[in-house]
């Protein structure tokens, strides 16, 4: 059990990844000289076999279709150079999906975040039929969206007839809201089901990193007479930073390339109040045959989301590191 | 640790309640395969008028649902655990060796998240044509195998956060890296692996996008692709839709139950015994 | 150390689907047969027994068929496929993929083959151009109004007007019986909107479409009425603003739960209807119409069957020969009984539900209109952004002439 208490990271607190630290691990030249360096590097290889292959080459051809007219449909292109580009920015119905995306990625970061974290410390408590609960909250991570887009499409029904709104008027007598067509609330609707599909499985998250604190840290807290309160803030949520960061990074990036749940819940609706810009490169690629344009705005996309995501990953680094 | 009976039950309750509330949705597909589509349009929500199996019957009634069975099976036993190997390697060597190299590899793989599936599907198809891993299982397996971006980056995380003292005995005792690797950070990130395995599964387990373009052939389907039998141009056989998709998940519920033990209870004994 | 054996079963399991899947590949008695492989757009369970009629008829051909559900997707997998040089023989040129399909040279022309000889006029048409013939259709849909006829009869009406003054009227009727007069999805174009415009141009000559796209006229002069028309229903309290929220399966279920007077609906409802409610006492009607022109009916060609021009000559023969099969009265028989579709070919007569007949003679006719595949150009994209600024227009953001401007721009634009 002494080896748990000291809960130093093997590579010390700078270098995580994507740090910009000089300093070698443990396992670098100085303790193993070149063979041990060789035989460390091969375990990379596959990860980066995998990378060039599926995402490094794809994007490069993406990119090389960005400067053209591709359709869609036949290999034979022109280069058309920045016009793609140029088209983006200056029509304004191009990016009418951007102020939704943010929203969205911002806000599920956000509210997830804040709601999985005390639902991971009440998971990890002892009660009767925590199995049974915490399956019931991953339940949502488990079917695919395009069902559960049918199914809270139903709940969310803004006909008096909708799950939601008959309950709300058998319970309080108030008349039908309409969740999925009025602006505001579709946008609220959308949230509220990507946070409900989301928040149960980054708690399991949470819970395997709060397997990690040890027990000790609470005896000693409690022995020195802290309140169930202060040791969430002065030992839990210190030590579940390296997991935020990880957690808010998966959420922000899979936040702002979301495109089933909109999709299927108000596809896009009403008006383009809930649009999202992955779904204007999925219409324009696809339905469109504007292949070129569709790839120039997933190459400008992908720049927008690694500027956001890593902006975000320095600032969860940077509170991580005065954490622990 | 142990907290007063009554406070123990109050969570209980309290935390059943709310379960049961998230899991609404949940009810709701389950209960609508057990009804008629007319049954399903006259009430949705409440439990059926007369317990109706024909959806179930004709679901069975078709040999190719354990054909898809089967293919879906293989590629998400296959990909996930490449996956998972893929990406614990990586994150093995990124954590013990942190050169200027490494941080900047660690970097670039992020790039993985951030770009968005949907446009890299047609040059991917373009390649895998080059491989002849079109319409192919194995093509599938290969395409998933993304997701190890996505487990190294998880592990990664999470190996930081273990006690390098075992590992540096390790060393110490003259164990190669490959050991060090095998017996001793295994055995020690297993709630990771499973939480991130089981995340994984159930992607590959329920993915529609892949499948619906890069498998042709029957015989080749996935479960998913049967669910999407029930979908035509105008109007979509609810009813059946569900009652695919319940039939296809009810091994994912299996397997979430038998594996949520492990990712909370892995990492303390895997301490202690290492 | 539970881990090992769990892996192991998951190997296991693997390497026991892996051989399943090995051994299933290979069919063994097909020498001397020519394979065509099929994208299917009909599902499997309505396509397998056409395909099982073609198999009898020609055992020398055999059809691989594969299937993607309609309508991302397919042209999702269609256009991987093509692009990719990976197309099947035999596909499916709909509204979505037809321009692109047509201008890359994917598609063979089919003008002049026999089996196009029983095939109406606007069927071939539609996927046509210049007089060539890219797509064999054999039936076509359309949409219009389904009433509750018990619903009607209790404000004394026993069919939906023809003008739609008077269809407003029998709806405030209706509501002042406290009744739901009218609800129409608008996820979609919707089905008044198409009907309308098709109506107004079906005198035209040259055609509305020709007119606008050829920028003689403008979406602002020719749909503005249409849409301020429209846009009435909402302004005048009939309809609420909230269908925009609404698809047109939770709009059938309201209609066979008996919640609903009218709504818009095509023939693809009527199976559910009927096994939801089977009393439900209901019928078709065109839709009524504005500016004095008569009723009219959304709809189009369904999807044609298109033969890949990338294929080899004995493949494209046999494909040939797959497509006479399927407008053969035979072909056309069994295609209908499974899919009820009302088809368009000569020498075939549909049976018709009886709730649906008022419709059927105007879909054989081709008196059928829908905006998207009667554009000339950027046909999805100007259908993205119509519906988009209509649903808007319905919150009460925009005006109906607001809506036809954001479209010409659209058009200017691309």
């Amino acid at each position: 059990m002494t080896a748990l208490l000291n809960r130093r990271s093997p590579a010390g607190d700078a270098e995580k990844i994507g740090g910009r630290s000089t300093r070698r691990g443990i396992g670098g030249g100085t303790a193993g000289g070149w063979k041990q360096i060789t035989v460390n590097q091969a375990f990379l290889l596959p990860a980066i076999v995998v990378f060039v292959f599926l995402f490094v080459i794809p994007l490069g051809q993406t990119f090389y279709w960005s400067l053209t007219d591709f359709t869609g449909y036949s290999p034979e292109t022109n280069f058309i150079g920045l016009h793609n580009y140029k088209v983006i920015l200056t029509d304004p119905s191009m990016l009418a999906g951007l102020s939704f995306t943010l929203l969205f990625g911002v806000g599920t970061t956000i509210i997830i975040t804040a709601l999985a974290i005390p639902l991971a410390v009440q998971l990890n408590k002892a009660f009767f039929g925590r199995n049974f609960v915490r399956s019931l909250w991953f339940f949502p991570a488990i079917p695919s969206m395009a069902i559960l887009g049918l199914v809270w499409r139903y709940i969310l029904s803004p006909l008096e007839s909708g799950v939601l709104n008959s309950v709300l008027k058998t319970v309080f007598g108030i008349g039908p809201i309409g969740w999925l067509s009025v602006d505001n609330l579709a946008k609220l609707s959308v949230i509220v089901v990507g946070v409900w599909g989301a928040v149960g499985w980054h708690a399991v998250l949470y819970t395997a990193y709060l397997q990690s604190i040890p027990d000790d840290y609470y005896e000693v807290a409690k022995i020195d007479g802290a309140s169930p309160r202060q040791q969430f803030f002065a030992i839990t949520l210190p030590l579940l930073t390296p997991a935020m960061v990880i957690s808010t990074f998966l959420l922000m990036t899979g936040g702002l390339k979301v495109f089933d749940l909109p999709y299927t819940l108000t596809n896009g609706g009403p008006g383009f109040s809930t649009y999202t810009i992955t779904q204007s490169i999925v219409v324009s690629g696809v339905g469109q045959g504007r292949y070129g344009l569709a790839s120039a705005l997933a190459v400008l996309f992908t720049l927008a989301v690694g500027l956001l995501a890593f902006g975000q990953l320095r600032l969860t680094k940077t509170i991580e590191r005065r954490f622990t | 640790m142990k907290a007063p009976m009554w406070r123990r039950a109050l969570l209980s309750v309290v935390m059943i309640t709310m379960a049961c509330f998230v899991a609404i949705p949940l009810y709701y597909i389950v209960i609508n395969t057990f009804k008629t589509q007319a049954d399903m349009v006259a009430s949705p929500l409440s439990p059926p008028t007369e317990w109706f199996f024909g959806n179930f019957k004709e679901v069975f009634s078709d040999p190719r649902i354990f054909r898809s069975f089967a293919n879906t099976l293989y590629v998400t036993a296959l990909s996930v655990i490449l996956q998972l190997v893929v990406g614990a390697m990586a994150a093995y060597a990124m954590v013990m060796r942190t050169s200027k190299l490494n941080a900047f590899l660690g970097g670039v793989l992020l790039l993985g998240f951030i770009v968005p599936g949907q446009s890299t599907l047609i040059p991917l198809y373009r390649t895998l044509v080059g491989f002849k891993l079109v319409d192919s299982l194995n093509g599938l397996v290969v395409m998933y195998m993304g997701g190890a971006i996505f487990c190294y980056f998880l592990i990664q995380g999470y190996i930081r956060t273990l006690p390098f003292e075992i590992i540096e005995a390790a060393r110490l005792d003259g164990a190669g890296a490959f050991q060090i690797f095998w017996r001793i950070v295994l055995p020690l990130i297993k709630p990771i692996l499973f939480t991130v395995g089981v995340f994984q599964t159930m992607w590959v387990w329920n993915d529609f996008l892949l499948p619906t373009v890069f498998i042709s052939s029957p015989g080749k389907r996935t479960i998913v692709l049967q669910v999407y039998n029930a979908v035509s141009e105008f109007t979509t056989d609810w009813p059946m839709f569900m009652t695919v998709s319940v039939v296809a998940l009810i091994p994912m519920v299996i397997f979430f139950v038998f594996t949520q033990k492990h990712i909370v209870n892995g990492l303390l004994a895997g301490g202690v015994k290492g | 150390m539970k881990r090992r054996p769990l892996i192991i079963a998951t190997a296991m399991a693997a390497a026991m689907a892996l051989t399943l899947s090995a051994c299933g590949s290979g069919d063994g008695d097909d020498s001397g047969k020519t394979t065509i492989t099929f994208l299917s757009w009909t599902g499997e369970a309505q396509m397998t027994p056409v395909l099982d009629a073609f198999a009898t008829a020609h055992p020398e051909i055999k059809v691989e068929t594969s299937y993607s559900p309609p309508v991302a997707e397919y042209i999702q997998a269609l256009q991987t496929r093509v692009l990719s040089g990976t197309a099947p023989d035999v596909f499916l040129i709909a509204a979505e993929n037809k321009t692109n399909l047509i201008d890359g040279g994917h598609v063979v022309d089919l003008a002049g083959e026999p089996f196009l000889d029983n095939v109406a006029e606007f069927n071939q048409e539609t996927y046509g151009r210049d007089g060539a013939v890219y797509g064999l259709s054999v039936s076509s849909w359309a949409a219009g109004y389904a009433y509750n006829k018990d619903l009607l009869a209790e404000v004394g009406y026993d069919a939906i007007p023809e003008t739609w003054d008077e269809f407003l009227e029998m709806c405030t009727k209706l509501k002042d019986a406290g009744i739901t007069p009218f609800l129409e999805s608008v996820d979609q174009m919707p089905t008044t909107i198409s009907s309308w415009v098709g109506a107004q141009g079906a005198s035209m000559s040259p055609t509305l479409d020709d007119q606008i796209f050829s920028g003689a006229s403008t979406f602002e002069e020719q749909w503005t009425p249409a849409l301020t028309e429209y846009n009435r229903v909402f302004t005048e309290g009939i309809m609420s603003k909230d269908v925009v929220g609404l698809d047109g399966d939770m709009v059938r279920d309201e209609f066979a739960n008996g919640r609903v007077a009218i709504i818009n609906a095509g023939p693809w409802i009527i199976a559910p209807v009927r096994e939801a409610a089977p009393d439900l006492n209901f019928a078709y009607s065109a839709i009524p119409g504005i500016d004095g022109n008569a009723p009219f009916l959304a709809g189009a060609a369904s999807p044609g069957y298109a033969i890949n021009s990338k294929s080899s000559e004995a493949k494209q023969a046999a494909a040939k020969t797959f497509l006479t099969f399927l407008s053969s009265p035979e072909g056309v028989k069994v295609y209908q009984a499974q899919t009820n579709d009302v088809t368009v070919t000569s020498d075939f007569d549909p049976p018709v539900d009886e709730a649906f007949a008022p419709l059927a003679g105007a879909i054989r006719a081709g008196d059928l209109y829908l905006p998207m595949i009667s554009w000339q150009r950027s046909e999805d994209i100007l259908n993205v952004e119509a519906v988009a600024q209509i649903q808007r227009m319905i919150q009460g953001q925009i005006t109906p002439a607001e809506v036809a401007k954001a479209m010409d721009s659209k058009l200017a634009a691309s």
